[in-house]
């Protein structure tokens, strides 16, 4: 394209700096929050009213940010089971499925310990909850070391058997929460039973101690993945599955490890939502509903490309956007969907904006030619 | 829209013309300044080493790089390619070195993919019968209902060229076109290059090291050296020498010298290893051999006669059906890579993108992958990255890899670049036995001299080399012993000073050495 003597070019990049990067998706969600106003002006909502108030519900309302917390929370671990194994090029989309195999794992250490009966353990607290964490990463860490042994042992698509897993997941949680399951509760209402008061953790200014977890996984597995010997084997196997071979590394327990790894983190999600964040306390009725919100966990992935420290932001910005857009359409009085629809409208820009990841405009003076 | 040339365009007269072309990268000048003359009806060769240019020299001429500075005329006119496709659009062919075709598709389907007619509905006879006459016309034989898969490496690079006839083109850019082939395959290509030459195309292969093509089959030839054009002079007036210097900018001694050292402990002993290809096939029958310190033992055959099961096997990477290996008279025979890796066998894989070297890591990550696991370069599972920085330096001074630094990405290298390092990797470990899969197959002349005489020196510091070859010369003057492969079966094991010429090549086409001497 010319404009006067100037042209406009399209150019391969050679490299893309981490700053690049985050320049190129903030603009990407400027430019999808311009084009979702097109939907507020439709509604006969002013635009920019309808975001203030999103962002001042989600990050500045004391009852609107503890909500954004405990999704992004959930939100970021449900990333890093995707970032782990996608690290070693597989592609994780069983989070929903290792997150209820999490939760149930955690619940089943309740019941084992005859808290569903006596409504209390003999043991300490910390330690049942404690116990309940590492059921949880045991739960997840399980489902998804199927898809890790199958991809490793026979090469079986992973996509495929993490995408069955969900559905069959979604059964098994039924089957153990609904009317005659193990884990129903008393009440019946297609639930499990409830933590007892004595095992819901304390809140750290509202929020859940799991924010630790969260944040403490993400610095772990930075250093993980970019440090150590098993961060070098795993990301040589993601780049090239041949040459890692080649230099003695397992074809057959890097995928293994890395679902058994991202599984892990997505049944820390499933204590989470079900464990920690107030008001839930149980396997919910609509337990479905987080297990489509995990899917938030891939987009946030590769927004992020992969960079646990850069999905946190990430994270935070679906989960505030979620709640906010939810407040919104009630406020505003719009029709049901709009949270939905804002999120794409940012998923569909943020991947159409990886363009510029690889290719940048660049101006050029083409004076001085006939 | 093809066939833009003006008719008045005659055998002999320019017909693609390059003015100063410049391409920058970062850190590199990749072309600088060159200026490049094609005429109609001849074979223009470009010589250079690896990372003189040609490539991208090649790559700006096809459209698939813009030049920074300089203009491109054709028939006269100055033309601008955005894309390849314009390029093709203006009679401009190429030939890459690794096939694009289609494996499952036919010769014709894969001729007519891409080309504008096919696009609405096939009329499949109708593009037969005018493949089969350019076929007739340069004395081509093919059959165009065969599936690709089927094919020889020749044949398939032949599909490509057809292709681009077929697509009007009157430039023909084969990218270094011997390299994968068999001599006998090279014999027809060069024959089919005269052909085409004659039927008034302008035809460039870039070559890097056959310097006897060149000489052979070429009317003119241009010499790049470091982005610059070196000289550009008629072939009837060059020799071996003078393109070599040329080419390297100092005298190359062509032939290395077989040094014979000392000769020790027996380090490797194999008894009759046998192991089948990825098809199932038998594709390696009872092989024995043994190599002792100081020795090198040279595999000479065509390729896909079992070198390369003989070669994973020995790494680690396929499962043997039977017979034994000890290295220093510990049984390895299922060992895994990584404990061969320990236990002291350095491997160079033929294959350096794909196996060899990992595109997108920086060369400081690219040589860990032979240190990750050595317990002087982690602790406690933490990767000492200033140490592997600190020998990525070393031997990348010591091999004189041409680098900005050692941050950079391993697809930035040339392919001689590459190989040093991957060589520099592997030798650093100081390891017992090297095994050497196609070392110097696609090098300049320089690297090759190079990584020969690093094989040499490993040999001279005690340890020993199984060499793998398709390139008879290497093989003869480097190894102490001489073992011809055919059919997975070595045809007899040679002593290196009684291995002659004609013995090895009729060996290597099926001959047993019993049969020979009787």
């Amino acid at each position: 394209m010319k404009i006067g003597s100037h042209e406009l070019k399209l150019e391969r990049r050679v490299s893309l700096s981490g700053w690049q990067a985050t320049g190129i998706s903030i603009l990407a969600i400027i430019v999808a929050l311009a084009i979702f106003s097109i939907i507020f002006i439709l509604a006969g909502v002013n635009p920019l009213t309808a975001y203030a108030e999103i962002f001042s519900y989600a990050f500045a309302n004391p009852f609107g940010l503890p909500l954004t917390m405990n999704r992004s929370i959930f939100i970021l671990l449900c990333t890093y089971a995707f970032i782990i194994p996608f690290a070693a090029g597989l592609w994780n989309i069983g989070m929903a499925g290792q997150l209820y195999a999490g939760s149930l794992a955690a619940y089943a250490v309740l019941l084992a310990l005859g808290v569903k009966e006596f409504q209390s353990a003999e043991l300490p607290t910390t330690l049942v909850i404690l116990m309940m964490l590492i059921a949880a990463m045991l739960g997840g860490a399980f489902i998804g070391g199927i898809a890790g042994f199958l991809k490793g042992k026979y090469n079986i698509n992973e996509i495929v058997v993490t995408m069955m897993l969900n559905f069959m997941m979604f059964w098994v949680v039924s089957f153990f929460i609904k009317e005659g399951g193990i884990f129903m509760n008393p009440g019946g209402r297609g639930e499990s039973f409830e933590l007892p008061p004595s095992l819901q953790p304390s809140l750290i200014f509202g929020i859940p101690f799991t924010i630790f977890i969260a944040l403490g996984a993400a610095l772990l597995l930075h250093f993980v993945l970019h440090k150590t010997k098993i961060g070098y084997e795993i990301r040589a196997y993601g780049e090239n599955p041949t040459a890692a071979a080649y230099a003695g590394i397992s074809n057959f327990s890097m995928p293994l490890l890395v679902f058994i790894m991202g599984g892990a983190l997505a049944g820390l999600a499933g204590y989470h939502y079900f464990g920690a964040v107030p008001g839930v306390y149980k396997i919910a009725r609509n337990y479905g509903y987080f297990g489509d919100l995990a899917f938030y966990g891939i987009i946030c992935g590769l927004i992020s490309r992969g960079n646990p420290l850069a999905a946190i932001p990430v994270a935070l910005l679906f989960g505030g956007l979620s709640i906010g857009a939810r407040f919104v359409q009630g406020k505003m009085g719009m029709s049901f969907g709009v949270d939905f629809a804002l999120l794409g409208v940012l998923m569909i820009t943020l991947v159409a904006f990886q363009f510029f990841y690889r290719y940048k405009f660049i101006w050029e003076n083409s004076k001085g030619e006939p | 829209m093809y066939k833009v040339l003006p008719e008045n365009i005659k055998r002999g007269h320019t017909i693609l013309e390059a003015r100063g072309i410049t391409k920058r990268f970062p850190g590199v000048v990749a072309n600088d300044r060159i200026d490049f003359k094609i005429r109609l009806g001849e074979i223009h060769a470009v010589l250079g080493e690896n990372g003189a240019g040609k490539t991208t020299l090649m790559k700006i001429l096809f459209g698939q790089y813009q030049p920074d500075e300089g203009e491109i005329f054709i028939g006269g006119e100055e033309v601008r390619f955005k894309s390849p496709l314009d390029a093709i659009d203006l009679g401009i062919g190429m030939v890459h070195q690794h096939r694009k075709l289609i494996p499952a598709h036919s010769v014709i389907e894969n001729i007519i993919l891409g080309h504008p007619r096919a696009g609405k509905i096939l009329n499949l006879k109708r593009a037969e019968q005018e493949v089969l006459e350019i076929c007739e016309k340069y004395g081509f034989s093919l059959d165009l209902n065969a599936k690709v898969w089927q094919l020889s490496e020749g044949e398939k690079q032949l599909v490509e060229i057809i292709k681009a006839l077929y697509r009007g083109a009157e430039v023909l850019i084969l990218d270094e076109p011997s390299s994968a082939l068999t001599p006998v395959e090279t014999e027809k290509l060069l024959i089919s290059i005269k052909a085409m030459s004659e039927g008034d195309l302008a035809i460039v292969p870039f070559i890097t090291h056959k310097l006897p093509i060149v000489l052979q089959i070429s009317d003119r030839v241009t010499v790049l050296r470091k982005g610059k054009v070196v000289s550009c002079i008629d072939t009837s007036e060059a020799t071996e020498q003078s393109l070599a210097k040329e080419m390297v900018g100092r005298d190359v001694i062509f032939r290395t010298q077989r040094t014979t050292v000392e000769k020790g402990e027996t380090i490797i002993q194999v008894n009759d290893l046998s192991a089948f290809s990825d098809k199932g096939v038998m594709a390696l029958n009872g092989v024995s051999f043994s190599i002792r310190e100081g020795e090198i033992f040279g595999v000479a055959g065509i390729s896909g006669n079992g070198q390369r099961e003989l070669v994973e096997v020995l790494a680690g990477l396929r499962k043997p059906e039977g017979g034994s290996v000890s290295l220093d008279e510990v049984d390895i025979t299922f060992a895994d890579s990584l404990k061969r890796w320990r236990l002291g066998i350095g491997y160079v894989p033929a294959d350096r993108i794909a196996m060899g070297s990992i595109a997108d890591f920086s060369l400081v990550e690219n040589v860990t992958m032979n240190y990750y696991f050595d317990h002087e370069y982690y602790r406690r599972g933490v990767l000492d990255t200033k140490k592997i920085r600190e020998l990525t330096n070393d031997i990348i001074a010591e091999y004189d890899v041409i680098t900005p630094n050692v941050d950079i990405v391993a697809k930035c290298l040339s392919g001689g670049n590459l190989q040093k390092l991957i060589l520099a990797r592997v030798l650093s470990r100081k390891p017992r036995l090297v095994i050497v899969d196609l070392p110097t197959q696609g090098l300049d002349v320089g690297a090759t001299e190079f990584v020969r005489n690093k094989l040499i020196d490993a040999k001279k510091e005690g340890a020993c080399v199984l060499l793998i070859s398709e390139d008879l010369d290497e093989v003869l003057s480097l190894s102490d012993w001489v073992a011809p492969i055919y059919e997975g079966e070595f045809m007899g094991i040679l002593p290196g000073e009684d291995a002659k010429r004609e013995l090895v090549g009729a060996m290597m086409a099926g001959i047993h050495l019993d049969e020979e001497s009787a």
